[in-house]
């Protein structure tokens, strides 16, 4: 855990990964961004402004624990997105090894996704993608050893992020978002942006099989027995 | 109603009425519980997608209300109303934010409980598998319709919207495949009991199926469980029937007698007695044994006569016994032996008054002309000896039989309520007409 003074007003900002350059200040939402981690200390700059999130009645929260990949993790962090007709939540999962993992929310449902490098040979769809040739929903093709298909494509929008993150995400921020599915559950996402392409494989996953600790209490409703 | 914080509140762009969304965040598009009108719950500024000015129906369930379903608590938060152009039925949406979303689908008073599938199911030939239960073709190829809407909803939905939509059945649940040109989606639905309806959001109870209403595709047979219920039932029934038979039916105090008669003789007539019967509505078995009848036949006439008030109480019997040989051998024909049963005799003293007359049919032995009945008679033949065995109680089979079809009627006439049943609900599947294997597939259990 490192702390460091946020350019824009002084309050202290607590960075928990020790590898995630950016960080979303809790009292006036700059993007602080860090780098140069050399003995030195930190060098912060500001990244911009994270627009305030709009109220949504997620069961998750910064601070949220559980368990994924077979690892313990903890939400440090969350970027929202809106498309024409909705907005989900990615919420930045910090593994026990150290790595991190995202945890997609839609409509009540949970995927749990984690970056794969886009090397070695790929998929045709996925080199398609790569290249901003169209695919269509239904197409199939081989990731990390599973056969996918297109389940939608989508062009989206960041409208608001929260905690760590492991790039700037400023408001407006336009991406290309491919989700695939296969048979028994498992998903991928294809992601294609101003810093370029890249690659998600994981699984569906329902709230309760998270194990998680620390849920959101929302007003008016019962926290899971399992919360 | 959840408490403020978790709800926020809006007033109606187009009627001014106030309307709750419950599931921020998550909501695309909310109708407007008054006025139907359609707002765009993602813009901040609630814009109108589509203005209505329709009152919208009452519903089963007013949005909003909440209820425990399997251990969890779900609010309505919103409502379509759906056709296929045959039927319609009605969809309520449940939210929870720890469970995400379930439907409650209602339809002709049934309610089913759907849950989204994530991952497509295993084909297998025509059948598809989720988890280990097989799901069948029922229809395939309509087109369900949005009629009316009401609430909130996490996709852009509108009156008018229409989606490809197939269903593949089990008893008990229901897979339906929905598509547009954008996605596909999966949903298992299955029938709740009326306990577990009335229980969560206190609606009407289903109504019981009765000859001629349509039950639903995947409504289980109500006759199965009832059937199934019964054989423990009737072998309980067929053991206690056994027992009482063995009890009450056994013949006790054996008495034996024995008359003979003369071939072509004159009628042999003896009482015998006394005969004393100690309980009421008494049943008598008398065996009637001729171990020597050959070529001819006896009659056997009994009475049993209560000394006291002299009624009689009848049985015949004829033991016969012919022989011989032809081209396939040696033949013999006739039984030798009856047991007549007397149902019923009062308590009391009797005698028992037997008439037995010897006849002869054939060939063998001397034959005389008698005058008296201008016939030829054998003469010089053996008595016949007739033996008799009086016993108190008697096996009645018939009541034996009577018994059994009465334990065996309840299942089979459910048995054929199932299979009305059956043939009700699949005269509307798609392709041939229900069959006995129909049948036995709507007894699998859920």
């Amino acid at each position: 855990m490192q702390s460091v003074a946020c350019p824009t007003c002084g309050a202290e900002v607590v960075f928990r990964s020790p590898a995630l350059p950016v960080r979303v200040c809790d009292y006036c939402r700059t993007l602080v961004v860090r780098y140069n981690q050399d003995a030195q200390g930190q060098v912060t700059e500001n990244g911009g402004e994270a627009a305030v999130l709009p109220f949504d009645i997620s069961p998750i929260q910064i601070g949220t624990e559980g368990n994924c990949f077979d690892q313990d993790f903890q939400i440090i962090g969350r970027v929202r997105w809106a498309w024409d007709d909705g907005a989900w939540n990615e919420w930045l999962m910090l593994l026990a090894d150290g790595s991190h993992a995202w945890l997609g929310e839609a409509m009540g449902q949970f995927m749990a996704l984690r970056e794969v490098e886009l090397t070695g040979s790929l998929a045709q769809v996925i080199r398609r993608l790569m290249n901003d040739t169209p695919v269509k929903p239904g197409e199939s093709g081989n990731i990390a050893g599973q056969s996918y298909e297109v389940a939608d494509i989508r062009t989206v929008r960041c409208i608001g992020c929260e905690g760590e993150l492991p790039f700037t995400a400023p408001v407006g921020w336009d991406a290309l978002s491919v989700d695939f599915r296969n048979r028994d559950g498992r998903c991928a996402s294809f992601q294609k942006d101003r810093h370029g392409p890249s690659l998600y494989v994981g699984h569906h996953m329902n709230l309760a099989s998270l194990q998680p600790r620390h849920l959101r209490q929302l007003p008016g409703w019962s926290l899971p027995a399992y919360g | 109603m959840a408490e403020e914080g978790s709800v926020r509140s809006l007033s109606c762009p187009a009627c001014g009425g106030t309307i709750a969304m419950r599931a921020a965040g998550y909501t695309v598009t909310l109708a407007c519980e008054y006025c139907g009108t359609l707002i765009d719950a993602t813009d901040p500024a609630a814009r109108i997608i589509t203005r209505y000015n329709e009152i919208q129906a009452s519903l089963a369930i007013p949005l909003g209300t909440r209820g425990t379903l399997r251990g969890v608590e779900w609010e309505v938060i919103g409502w379509l109303q759906r056709s296929d152009g045959w039927v319609i039925w009605d969809e309520y949406l449940l939210f929870n934010p720890y469970a995400g979303y379930r439907w409650l689908i209602a339809q002709n008073g049934q309610w089913s409980l759907g849950t989204m599938l994530t991952s497509a199911p295993q084909r297998d030939g025509p059948d598809q598998i989720v988890g280990s239960r097989r799901f069948t073709p029922f229809y395939g190829g309509n087109t369900a319709r949005v009629m009316r809407v009401a609430g909130e909803f996490y996709w852009r939905v509108k009156p008018g919207e229409e989606v490809r939509a197939s269903d593949f059945v089990r008893p008990g649940f229901m897979l339906s495949l929905e598509q547009d040109d954008r996605e596909k989606s999966w949903t298992i639905s299955e029938l709740l009991t009326g306990r577990e309806i009335r229980a969560a959001f206190d609606v009407d109870p289903p109504p019981v199926w009765i000859p001629g209403m349509t039950p639903l595709a995947h409504q289980p047979s109500p006759y199965v469980r009832r059937i199934k219920g019964w054989w423990p039932i009737a072998a309980l029934s067929f053991v206690v029937l056994l027992v009482l038979l063995s009890l009450f039916g056994r013949t006790m105090q054996p008495q034996t007698f024995s008359l003979s008669a003369t071939p072509d003789g004159p009628t042999v007539t003896q009482t015998f007695g006394p005969i004393v019967l100690p309980l009421g509505k008494q049943a008598m078995t008398v065996e009637a044994f001729t171990p020597s009848v050959e070529q001819g036949w006896v009659d056997i006439d009994i009475s049993f006569v209560n000394r006291k008030t002299q009624d009689s109480y009848d049985a015949y019997a004829l033991n016969e016994r012919y022989s011989g040989r032809d081209s396939d051998g040696y033949w013999s024909e006739g039984a030798r032996s009856q047991t007549l049963k007397v149902a019923s005799l009062p308590a009391g003293t009797y005698d028992l008054v037997v008439d037995a007359q010897a006849h002869h049919w054939g060939s063998s032995g001397n034959w005389a002309f008698d005058a008296s009945s201008a016939t030829y008679k054998a003469e010089g033949l053996l008595p016949i000896e007739v033996n008799l065995m009086v016993a108190r109680g008697a096996r009645f089979a018939t009541n034996f039989w009577l018994a059994l079809l009465m334990i065996l009627v309840p299942p089979l006439l459910m048995l054929i309520l199932h299979i009305m049943f059956e043939n009700a609900r699949l005269a509307q599947k798609d392709g041939s007409s229900a069959d006995a294997d129909d049948w036995l597939q709507g007894m699998q259990s859920p």
